[in-house]
């Protein structure tokens, strides 16, 4: 009887102590998970953030992935608000949220660098051209007219001998 | 005249043309650094929107509301983080002397994302729980944070004093982690009892 008891009292000890491991386990792969969570949201939104100057630089209108961005931003700084508190289910959560945004932002980022790098070349091609044809056309140009004005040089050089030659033998004829 | 003696003005003046006609495409290319100051902005303002009636002495349990604002002049969109501090008379501020930020965790932070020339501006609400001379907990913007800060009386100034601080922090491309960007305000307040 006194066995029997013994054991009813121990399982009842092994139940609440497992509740309590259990729990403490949870607790700590929560704290990994918001950690891991977090890192990854934050990796996310930086290079969401790098893709965005890139669309930038490339001329594209970047105000709308900023908005965005800014939206991934608030959840971020929520999540490392609630993990600061302790509440690693929520910081993981927010921390998701902000991951998604910036997911979604790079994607348009890149889409909108593409389609700027493409549209500026096309403004660029026209420029290019004309200013090719007129480098071209101004170094023709420069070089026919130096010609026309040695050849114009050369021909009044050429009078002004003669009229020296006649005047000399005209100052010996008379 | 000797044609010849003109012929270096005349190539000047050419290349000058072709310059001048290839400045489109040049332009595109070439981009010299501009000499205007690179700088961030930080300020605080009191509910009113204005640079006046700033929460000073304040009570427990009762909300107040700054406003804190940031402007982007760096020439580049930046990443921003302000990190809302809290701190008694005795503990650190930060060090302007070496451009370090103070050495306190920060209670509350901001994140944003703020083009070149664009402004970010955000309301602030906060309250106080405990009493004047030991502060339990901070809530900001809603959320309550336990601090378990206590100020000594101040003789000098007769009250219970705490500062309520703001870093400017940015994300530095290269390093890869947000920095202390030497910018901070902040606000004294006179923790009271009175109803």
């Amino acid at each position: 009887m006194s066995v029997l008891r013994f054991s009813l009292v121990l399982t009842i000890l092994l139940v609440f102590a497992s509740q309590t491991f259990v729990s403490l386990t949870f607790a700590q792969t929560s704290e990994y998970e918001a950690t891991s969570a977090l890192a990854d949201a934050e990796g996310v939104v930086v290079s969401a953030y790098q893709a965005a100057l890139k669309a930038e630089e490339a001329g594209a209108n970047a105000s709308g992935l900023w908005t965005q961005l800014n939206k991934a931003g608030e959840y971020l700084a929520r999540a490392h608000t609630e993990f600061r508190l302790g509440d690693f289910e929520r910081a993981a959560d927010f921390a998701n949220l902000g991951k998604s945004i910036g997911e979604e932002v790079k994607n348009t980022a890149l889409a909108l660098k593409d389609s700027a790098l493409s549209e500026s070349l096309q403004r660029m091609v026209p420029f290019m051209i004309a200013s090719v044809v007129s480098v071209a056309l101004i170094t023709l140009g420069s070089l026919w007219v130096w010609h026309l004005l040695k050849k114009i040089t050369a021909t009044a050089n050429f009078r002004n001998r003669i009229r020296v030659v006649i005047l000399n033998e005209y100052q010996i004829l008379s | 005249m000797n044609i010849k003696s003109y012929r270096d003005w005349f190539i000047v003046g050419t290349l000058a043309l072709m310059l001048l006609a290839a400045s489109p495409t040049l332009a595109t290319f070439v981009h010299l650094p501009s000499d205007s100051a690179k700088f961030s902005e930080l300020w605080l303002l009191g509910p009113g929107h204005k640079a006046e009636d700033y929460p000073f002495n304040v009570r427990m349990n009762v909300t107040y509301s700054v406003y804190v604002g940031v402007g982007n002049h760096l020439g580049y969109s930046a990443y921003y983080k302000i990190d809302v501090k809290f701190r008694n008379q005795t503990q650190s501020l930060l060090d302007t002397s070496n451009s370090s930020p103070s050495k306190l965790n920060s209670t509350y932070e901001f994140r944003f994302f703020l083009a070149d020339g664009k402004i970010w501006e955000t309301p602030l609400n906060f309250s106080f729980q405990g009493k004047p001379s030991s502060v339990r907990h901070i809530s900001v913007n809603g959320i309550a944070f336990p601090v378990n800060l206590s100020s000594q009386w101040n003789q000098t100034l007769s009250g219970f004093y705490y500062q309520l601080f703001f870093e400017l922090w940015l994300f530095n491309m290269t390093a890869q982690r947000f920095q202390y960007h030497n910018r901070s305000v902040g606000i004294w307040l006179n923790m009271t009892n009175g109803a």
